[in-house]
């Protein structure tokens, strides 16, 4: 079963829907494995762990010749079939620009797609195996804590994309998500509504139910359409940790996911510590503290991040109430006195 | 403070009784009743005295219309003519129910049962025999008799949203009758640079101002014309023949609607009531009534307005649009062109040899109408209006300009499966129209190059004729693949550009300027020489370049400014939006030309007269008496200069203006000159679609039909496009890791 899948959301014009990942995706994994094993084994001095780590001069021209004979056909934007099984339509189209600027974008098609893509037609059984981003990433020499691969295939194992008995999750892999080749490292310096918007497009590509004007899908949620433009679909549906990792690939079901406002409408930086994190961070290098809180992207109402603003404008609010009842009172006192004087004249008045 | 209001009041009642005195004395009184009056005039002037002058000014007639064909039926006739229809209609829906039985007894009597079936008579019999019955309508008498139960029809306008609207205004301000409109919208650039249309000085554009190689003649001049024939096989004797645009065109009887191009002002009554509904409405429409009668106001085209037409009103099908438009399609002598079957009972119509696209819709020659697809589904009308799409290359009026008519709104963007190709067939539509593929050929007598200066005797028709003396419906010859993005010249030039490119495309500097074809140029040169018999002072080498070079008839600071316009002024029009590649039909005339009147893209082309030309074969003469219409004349004075022909001309590129200068001068022609016109027109070609495309080496071989070259490709690019073998390797460099070659050795 193939899974909708946005290759690039967000970063074209509209909502690109009909995206859908090839069949043979979801069985490579096996493939790719035995042949990282073999190469090791082999010492193939391309395919060396150095080799795909940072391409060397050589490298680089064998990639740049390899992308360019695939892209031959698959960089025709419209290169696409209509699955006869599903009715869906399946993309095979890779954009140039985009593969350029993603993670992968150095690499030689065939160091992942393995033998026998030289031909066209490709052989059916190629196109039948699976691939799997972890027998690459887990040994990956830039691994961080950040980046641990070993961390994320945890975490998915647990996620309800993994767990699920559901027979539309049956074929989910890293890829449903995860294009390898748009996917870029981080969207570091854009809008977070962009960010927003690139990363629930992800979901929302499988999930697209929930655009239907009529869904009644987290009609708890006041301003349902503002929370989705302003908040990642993570945001709410991972576990709330401690960790410095952006995100977790620990997707929670509809039920286990957080409905409380408080996680986020408080003081507590749920959000920033996530969706805002890289933001802030480089903001508030570039700004300095009080400069980035002050002038902020995101008001989350609820949620201030310095604590001196918050005392800072109670107390304005307690100076402007205590001016207002002090005219109040002046006022009042004023009236009273204007009262005893007529009553007075008029008194007097009444005498002469 | 209570009382504070009352003074107000009776200062408003001071006023007022002021204002009353004022209204109410003898001066104002007076003056009041001379502004109702002029009011009045001017109302008068313009419902009455404004069409008189209007008429007079252009030269026109209009009158009461009365057409042979409506007349009243008794009430005996109507029965006998409701129950011959009934029958027909009932026979027609039994036989196809039955068509599968074998035993023809068995059919004959099955069909008898059906025949009388009530729910098939109700559901086959021609609905408007009970509409008249009891309306006790027994006389068709036009538009009037239509309009007495389709006073308004709800429109719908696609988004869901409806309208109710007056129906003969509908019809009235559709293109089908106006032939023009001042509206923006187009996508067409004048080669100054300025679309068509969309500042505020806005002229009518569309057929009606339009000359053009094609019909060889302005609609002003060439609307209904009686030619005497001499055919061979009338022994010499004349047989009146019909020519006109007014053949096809609803709209005006004497004349076009040339009341519509003024901003003021209406067709008159009469003209609106000779309005043709049943052409396009009726199933069983004559055609043979459609031919050119003669009264004491001038000619105009009869129509077919009897009550069985009328009685057999419905839904409109492909037939009742292929009346006229498969004229333009699969041509006049197209062999399924059923109109050209019903020339009419006198004054029979020519035909006109060459077609103009040569891509026929007919269930022989394109797939959808054999698939019994309707105009209709894919130009979805609103109202009378109906959509051309947003592609527009030539300048032929668009009522609905926005709305688009395309193959992927039924297609999709993948809509190949049934190939093992599929993925890559549906990867060409980045880049290619699906007609590129699917229309693989046109009608062989497609016309690319048209002789109207020296005259042909065609003894079979026994009139004189243009000459072709270049068709093709070829690729490559009879149609060229160009870039287009939806943008055309004010020329009918297809403008785009190569998204990948060399960035120099150039199409009016390249492929509208020249024909290299070995096979066209000797076919070309042949034509020359057998004109030569009857022409002797043609040069043939010297006509030759010109028809396949025309830009050949440029001075050379013409040509450079030529360059220069391109350059500056549709570049963007060019590098607009997503370009992809078309195929075009392409077509160029050799016509009298005003020479005041030239610029860098061409000079004013001038009509001819029709009945003169088929009669005297004298073209100079065709041209003198079309340009004596007096809306010739109009045309070379200050207000038409001014209203439109002024904007005309900068569109038109020329940047003076329009010289109003008229060329008609002591009964000679002055500074008219014969050329071809400076580039070749491009006209979309979208039917006789083919349901299996093109094989992939038709394009992909270094003899290939698709000149990658020409439409800018590196040439790297094109090496790669052209080597199919290599394509299928895709590479030697993949997997094989030592070659880091990007460009795949040519075999």
């Amino acid at each position: 079963m193939n899974k909708h899948y946005a290759l690039n959301p967000g970063t074209r014009s509209g909502p690109r829907t009909r995206e859908v990942w090839p069949p043979w995706v979801p069985h490579w994994t096996l493939v790719l494995m035995l042949a990282v094993v073999l190469m090791l084994g082999l010492g193939s001095p391309l395919v060396g762990l150095g080799a795909w780590v940072v391409p060397g001069p050589d490298t680089a021209a064998v990639a740049a010749a390899e992308q360019h004979d695939c892209l031959r056909c698959h960089g025709m934007a419209t290169m696409a079939y209509r699955d006869p099984e599903t009715g869906e339509l399946v993309n095979l189209s890779l954009d140039k620009n985009e593969l350029a600027y993603s993670v992968h974008g150095k690499l030689a098609c065939s160091q992942c797609h393995e033998g026998g893509y030289d031909q066209y037609p490709h052989p059916a059984e190629l196109s039948a195996a699976e691939l799997n981003c972890v027998g690459c990433h887990e040994d990956h020499p830039e691994n961080t804590d950040r980046l641990d691969f070993s961390v994320i295939s945890q975490e998915y194992k647990k996620s309800v994309h993994a767990t699920s008995d559901d027979p539309e999750a049956a074929d989910f892999n890293c890829h449903s998500c995860h294009d390898p080749h748009v996917f870029r490292a981080s969207l570091l310096g854009r809008k977070i509504p962009d960010i927003v918007a690139y990363d629930n497009q992800i979901c929302l590509s499988c999930h697209e139910k929930l655009r239907d004007p009529l869904s009644s899908s987290h009609a708890w949620l006041p301003n349902r359409d503002k929370h989705w433009a302003a908040v990642r679909c993570l945001d709410c549906h991972t576990t709330l940790n401690d960790s410095d990792r952006p995100v977790s690939h620990e997707i929670l079901s509809a039920e286990q996911s957080q409905v409380n406002c408080v996680n986020c409408h408080s003081q507590g930086q749920g959000l920033l510590a996530r969706l805002y994190q890289y933001r802030s961070r480089e903001d508030i290098e570039k700004q300095g503290f009080f400069t980035k809180a002050v002038y902020n992207q995101a008001y989350v109402v609820g949620m201030s991040r310095n604590p001196l603003i918050d005392w800072l404008a109670l107390i304005i609010i307690g100076l402007t109430v205590l001016v207002l009842a002090g005219h109040g009172y002046g006022r009042y006192r004023a009236y009273q006195s204007l009262r005893e004087q007529q009553a007075g004249t008029a008194t007097e008045g009444d005498k002469s | 403070m209570t009382t504070a209001p009352m003074p107000r009041v009776i200062n408003r009642e001071a006023t007022m009784s002021t204002l009353t005195e004022i209204l109410t004395s003898a001066t104002s009184k007076r003056r009041f009743i001379q502004l109702a009056g002029l009011l009045l005039a001017l109302f008068l002037a313009y419902k009455f005295l404004y069409p008189l002058f209007f008429d007079a000014y252009v030269g026109k007639a209009n009158a009461p219309l009365s057409y042979n064909s409506s007349r009243e039926l008794t009430a005996i006739e109507f029965e006998a003519l409701a129950r011959e229809l009934s029958e027909e209609a009932r026979l027609e829906k039994a036989a196809a129910v039955v068509s599968e039985d074998q035993d023809p007894f068995a059919r004959q009597v099955k069909t008898e049962i059906l025949m009388n079936t009530p729910s098939v008579v109700s559901a086959v019999e021609p609905k408007h025999i009970e509409y008249f019955r009891e309306a006790g309508i027994r006389q068709y008498k036009g538009p009037e008799t239509c309009l007495r139960c389709h006073q308004t029809i709800t429109v719908n306008h696609g988004n869901g949203e409806l309208k109710t609207v007056n129906t003969l205004e509908d019809i009235v301000n559709s293109v089908h009758f106006k032939f023009q409109t001042s509206a923006g919208g187009f996508s067409t650039y004048g080669y100054d640079g300025r679309q068509v249309n969309a500042g505020p000085h806005k002229i009518p554009v569309g057929k009606i101002d339009r000359a053009c190689g094609i019909p060889g003649s302005f609609t002003w001049t060439g609307w209904a014309a009686l030619v005497e024939s001499r055919p061979e096989a009338a022994g010499g004797e004349v047989e009146v023949r019909s020519e006109g645009c007014g053949q096809c065109h609803i709209g005006g009887n004497y004349q076009p609607a040339t009341e519509k191009m003024m901003p003021i002002g209406d067709v008159p009554d009469s003209a609106k009531e000779g309005i043709d509904c049943l052409i396009c409405h009726s199933r069983t429409y004559d055609m043979n009534k459609r031919y050119v009668i003669k009264d004491d106001k001038g000619t105009r085209w009869n129509q077919d307005r009897s009550m069985r037409a009328a009685l057999t009103v419905a839904e409109i099908r492909n037939d009742n649009c292929l009346r006229c438009h498969q004229h333009n399609m699969g041509g006049d002598i197209y062999a399924h062109n059923v109109a050209a079957t019903q020339l009419g009972d006198e004054n029979q119509r020519l035909l006109h040899h060459g077609a103009k696209r040569g891509n026929p819709f007919s269930p022989q020659d394109d797939v959808h109408a054999a698939a019994g697809i309707q105009c209709t589904d894919c130009h979805v009308p609103e109202g009378h209006k109906i959509p051309r799409g947003r592609m527009g290359v030539d300048l032929v009026a668009n009522d609905l300009p926005d709305v688009d008519v395309t193959c992927a709104s039924c297609h999709s963007e993948a809509p190949h499966n049934n190939s093992e190709d599929k993925a890559l067939l549906n990867g060409h539509i980045a880049r290619m129209a699906c007609e590129t593929c699917h229309i693989k050929e046109l009608e062989h007598n497609s016309v690319v190059l048209r002789d109207w200066v020296h005259p042909t005797w065609n003894a079979e028709e026994g009139v004189w004729e243009y000459t072709d003396i270049y068709q093709s419906g070829e690729p490559g010859k009879g149609f060229k693949f160009l870039w287009f993005n939806g943008n055309g010249t004010f020329l009918a030039n297809a403008l785009g550009n190569n998204p990948e490119g060399t960035g120099d495309y150039n199409p009016l500097m390249n492929q509208m300027v020249t024909i290299d074809d070995p096979e066209a140029l000797a076919k070309i040169r042949a034509a020359a020489e057998k004109l030569k018999e009857t022409y002797p002072e043609i040069d043939v080498d010297a006509y030759v370049k010109k028809a396949t070079d025309p830009l050949s008839q440029l001075t050379p600071e013409m040509l450079a400014k030529r360059r220069e316009m391109i350059d500056q002024n549709l570049k963007a029009a060019m590098n607009d939006g997503d370009s992809r590649i078309y195929p075009f039909k392409i077509f160029n005339a050799m016509m009298y030309e005003d020479m005041g009147n030239q610029g860098p893209f061409g000079a004013m082309i001038l009509p001819f007269d029709y009945a003169t030309y088929y009669e005297s074969g004298d073209p100079k003469a065709a041209v003198q008496v079309a340009i004596s219409d007096p809306i010739v004349k109009r045309m070379y004075q200050q207000v038409f200069k001014l209203y439109m022909m002024d904007e005309f001309m900068y569109y038109f590129g020329v940047m003076d203006g329009w010289k109003p200068n008229y060329p008609l001068v002591n009964g000679e022609l002055v500074n008219v000159e014969p050329h071809w016109m400076r580039q070749m027109g491009t006209l979309m070609v979208n039917h006789g679609i083919q349901g299996k495309g093109r094989e992939c080496k038709e394009c992909h071989d270094p003899n290939g039909i698709m000149d990658f070259a020409a439409l800018a490709y590196s040439p790297e690019r094109v090496a790669e496009l052209q080597d199919l073998e290599g394509l299928k390797q895709s590479g030697s460099s993949v997997g094989s890791s030592s070659q880091a070659s990007a460009t795949p050795s040519n075999p």
